[in-house]
């Protein structure tokens, strides 16, 4: 059960500060981010009316995700902010299905992904709706519907990043434990390959659903 | 048998985090079954929209089931961390 509280890291002091890096989580996002970077020139290099496998399936994910952009926010700003949600599925799919293969490890394992995918969303979601709205009608929202509500709205958009990112870490970690303690229970015999494919299939293709929604969701209130 | 105060420590914090496991865990079974049901109801009524259904269904009960993640972080923030 060792495994569990196990991280690699680097340690770095600079400047009087004591750095420490999660090595596993880098390593496996530069991965993850190769992977998707192959993929994206594999589905773009032989492009015809009979496509290659890679083109379908970059077919399937674009016109999927542009429905629903177009869905929650008008066509403009669709074109602006398509790019972010595609990709930000697809990195967060394959983040969270690599768990599946040995050796590999989920960078959404870790808080620091999930918080800064959180915080990204968050400070895009609020600089669409500054750039929208402008500042003035922005600011006002805060203090919606009477004066003194203004710490709890605050709050409440601050809240918004919490309660995502711990969504998604909270799921992918708790399902790798179930899984890491239910394999020693039984010995690695039988019942693990259906727990990777509940957990690291399942319940990663849902969540990474669950994250690209909200973030768009949250993008959507925003320039409203 | 004599107990030092870290033990004490230890062994309310695994208590802790049981309960917190065990309570936090009844809302959100209450509330995904709940949704569930009504999507079951609503696919009865009209069962060409299953997919749209139970696509809808999946993304709110992940959302419901939120909760029910805070108290896994905190049970393993206590078991963990907490030493």
């Amino acid at each position: 059960m060792e495994e569990l509280t196990k991280v690699w890291t680097w340690s770095l002091d600079v400047a009087g500060f004591h750095l420490v890096f999660n090595a596993t989580t880098i390593v496996m996002t530069l991965t993850i981010m190769g992977l998707l970077i192959a993929f994206g020139w594999f589905a773009t290099r032989q492009t015809g009316l009979v496509p290659n496998p890679f083109q379908v399936v970059a077919e399937l994910f674009v016109e999927t995700f542009w429905n629903l952009t177009k869905d929650a926010l008008d066509e403009d700003m669709a074109k602006t902010y398509f790019p972010l949600i595609c990709s930000l599925f697809m990195f967060l799919l394959l983040c969270n299905w690599i768990g599946i293969f040995p050796y590999m490890e989920e960078p959404t394992k870790d808080l620091n992904t999930t918080l800064g995918l959180g915080l990204m969303g968050f400070f895009i979601a609020h600089y669409a709706g500054i750039k929208t709205k402008g500042f003035a009608a922005y600011a006002k929202e805060y203090f919606q519907p009477v004066f003194f509500m203004m710490p709890l709205n605050v709050i409440g958009e601050l809240a918004k990043v919490i309660s995502i990112s711990f969504r998604l870490y909270g799921n992918i970690m708790g399902g790798s434990i179930i899984i890491l303690v239910v394999s020693h229970l039984v010995y690695g015999l039988l019942i693990p390959p259906f727990l990777y494919a509940f957990f690291g299939l399942f319940v990663g293709t849902v969540q990474a659903f669950v994250f690209t929604m909200l973030t768009l969701v949250y993008i959507s209130v925003q320039v409203k | 048998m004599e107990f030092s105060g870290a033990d004490l420590i230890r062994a309310a914090a695994l208590l802790g985090a049981g309960l917190a496991m065990g309570l936090g865990a009844i809302g959100p079974g209450v509330g995904e079954g709940y949704a569930a049901g009504k999507a079951c109801e609503a696919i009865g009524r009209r069962p060409e929209e299953a997919g749209l259904l139970t696509r809808t269904m999946l993304v709110g009960q992940a959302v419901s089931e939120s909760t029910g993640i805070y108290s896994l972080v905190v049970a393993l923030l206590l078991m963990f961390v907490v030493q």
